[in-house]
């Protein structure tokens, strides 16, 4: 009862948080440096949710996320440059391509728990970077794959269609595909299939017992996982127009898990607001590279060490907080 | 071919003897505390840089900088364990995001101190060659080698027979038990972290010399090391230099065979064969909880 309730307000939450955002254009007129940032955003919160299932809904720690955000974005890099596919049939065959690659490398890394799993996912993240980063005759090597297309323009509203070469206009569309995961992740989560989720991240071995298929549970999560990272990676490169494997590597699977962990791993809102720290409080703060992940890395170990559910978390906390203290004080 | 294989062969025993260094501390940490600490490659970077700016500013001697730098990580790595680790001790998700924060958050400071770029680490044993065979090694290779023996030899007799290292050994094999005997498990924690920190930093003041000082020199190595205490067995302190050194061998050979854009792939497929296939490693210490 009371855990419908805190999903109610979530939803609600994420739904007005997602509303003001369809306004920044509106308000902002003539910012592209706003919009720019609010795309990253939502280029980051993208993955983050894929991973907020996995880690937040399921316990499982996977520091080769990213890497299925490439597999996504170089289908979908290759599919559009090679193929000439449009994006708008390309990016859903992307999407797929990593859940399968996220099935087909979960069915053997999630017999493994603890740290071995992480281990494992590291491995197999630091392959795929490997493949992205030297097959030269496919990925077009280390320097990237130039010449990603924005998405075609949509055949509708105007007559020249939608499209999406202005800043504003593809903001709109990085917004909708957020909004569209973050319910997908609503959904998810409010589901049966959550619930066993959540049964599995608190006791493995009691929800196998009381009759949840555990491996198949985690397969499909971490199938889901990858595919809606991919997604963000489609995105990715189409805004940035070149994929490059540094954008899928070691360090940005460790900054997709620290974004999760900063907004509240387990909350529905929490990647947003971890990508929202992410991206905007090093732009705010306006200060040499290096140093904003300097912050990053200090603002994430005081949240480790003070607040472990995330930002998102910390209201719950502090009203468990008070409430012992009111008590203790009775 | 002969030659080759020599080179390949003294190659990977020295790139393997710096896979054993940072292993080692990796296995004394996680025999005691049961975390992996992924910032430990953090803790080698630094022993490099600050082997080097002890060298270059300070002393001049190659020998008392790399102890100084090996001394400073001691004290940062006690730090570390009393200020991060201490208190969200029990968690292990949350301990290994921290080890996570920490690479973010030393890296970048590396970075903003001494720049992006690499250093180069100036050494005459760098430059002196001595042939072995038909090849030859610089004689940095070889004190690789020595030092790394050098420093296991030591580390078996500090753990095997003083009164310290029994106890270091007793808490990692139980440490509710080595509570109940009398030892003081608190300090066996920021212990084997010290420890562990001036291994990693004495692997990042040795390789120094031979490549660049770089932000993510410690990355790679830790990858490599994590995959030798896989294939050791994780725990196992035999296992961890026996593993290291096989890692270093196996993935010099490899580039006799396969393009070298592709080496590194040889550490990771052994990572996952060793876990989907034998996850307690060569040595077959299981942990209960793991696997």
């Amino acid at each position: 009862m009371n855990r419908m309730y805190q999903d109610r307000r979530g939803l609600a939450g994420t739904l007005v948080l997602g509303g003001l955002l369809f306004l920044i254009p509106t308000v902002l007129v003539d910012q592209p440096y706003l919009l720019h940032i609010s795309i990253l955003i939502c280029i980051y919160a993208i993955p983050a949710v894929g991973l907020n299932l996995m880690l937040g809904y399921t316990g499982l720690v996977s520091l080769g996320h990213m890497a299925f955000a490439g597999i996504g974005a170089y289908v979908a890099a290759i599919l559009m440059v090679d193929a000439g596919w449009s994006f708008w049939f390309a990016m859903p065959v992307a999407v797929v391509s990593a859940g399968v690659a996220g099935a087909l490398i979960g069915i053997p890394a999630l017999r493994l728990r603890s740290h071995h799993f992480i281990i494992v996912t590291l491995a197999f993240g630091m392959i795929l970077f490997l493949v992205m980063n030297n097959w030269d005759e496919v990925t077009r090597g280390a320097e990237g794959f130039p010449g990603v297309p924005r998405p075609d323009p949509l055949p509708f509203g105007g007559p020249d269609g939608i499209n999406f070469l202005t800043l504003e206009n593809f903001y709109y569309l990085s917004l909708a595909f957020t909004v569209a995961v973050f319910v997908l992740q609503w959904a998810l989560v409010r589901s049966d299939f959550g619930r066993s989720l959540e049964a599995i991240k608190q006791d493995e071995t009691l929800a196998s017992f009381k009759g949840v298929n555990t491996m198949a549970y985690k397969v499909a999560v971490f199938a889901i996982g990858s595919g809606v990272a991919g997604l963000g990676g489609v995105l990715k490169v189409s805004f940035l127009r070149v994929a490059a494997p540094l954008s899928f590597e070691l360090l940005e699977s460790i900054n997709i898990v620290l974004i999760v962990v900063v907004g509240g791993a387990g909350f529905l809102a929490g990647p947003l607001l971890g990508a929202i720290i992410f991206v905007g409080l090093p732009e705010y703060l306006r200060i040499a590279k290096e140093l904003r992940l300097v912050i990053f890395g200090a603002v994430l170990l005081i949240i480790t060490l003070f607040a472990p559910k995330g930002l998102a978390g910390m209201p719950v906390m502090l009203r468990t907080r008070l409430q012992r203290w009111r008590n203790a004080a009775v | 071919m002969f030659d080759a294989v020599l080179e390949q062969i003294i190659n990977g025993t020295m790139m393997g003897s710096i896979y054993v260094l940072v292993g080692l501390g990796l296995v004394l940490i996680y025999g005691v505390m049961h975390v992996l600490n992924f910032a430990h490659g953090m803790m080698f970077m630094l022993g490099g840089y600050l082997a080097y700016s002890f060298f270059a500013h300070v002393t001049g001697d190659y020998g008392s900088a790399v102890l100084l730098s090996m001394l400073s990580l001691v004290v940062f790595g006690a730090v570390l364990e009393r200020l991060i680790f201490k208190p969200l001790r029990g968690n292990l998700r949350n301990q290994v995001i921290a080890s996570l924060a920490l690479v973010l958050l030393i890296q970048n400071s590396v970075i903003a101190i001494w720049g992006p770029s690499g250093i180069q680490f100036k050494l005459s044993t760098a430059e002196i060659l001595i042939p072995i065979g038909a090849v030859r090694f610089s004689l940095q290779h070889i004190l690789v080698i020595v030092v790394t023996f050098a420093c296991m030899g030591v580390l078996f007799v500090f753990l095997k027979y003083t009164k310290f290292g029994t106890a270091l050994r007793a808490t990692s094999q139980n440490n509710e038990a080595a509570l109940v005997v009398g030892i003081n498990t608190q300090r066996m924690y920021w212990v084997s972290f010290a420890i562990g920190s001036a291994l990693a930093a004495l692997g990042g003041a040795l390789i120094g010399p031979l490549f660049l000082v770089f932000p993510q020199m410690g990355d790679l190595p830790l990858v490599k090391a994590l995959a030798g205490i896989l294939l050791g067995g994780m725990g196992s302190i035999p296992g961890a230099v026996i593993g290291g050194l096989l890692i270093g061998i196996t993935e010099a050979l490899s580039t006799l065979v396969i393009a070298t854009d592709y080496r590194d792939a040889v550490t990771f497929v052994v990572i996952i064969l060793i876990l989907l296939f034998r996850p307690q490693g060569l040595f077959g210490v299981r942990v209960r909880g793991e696997a």
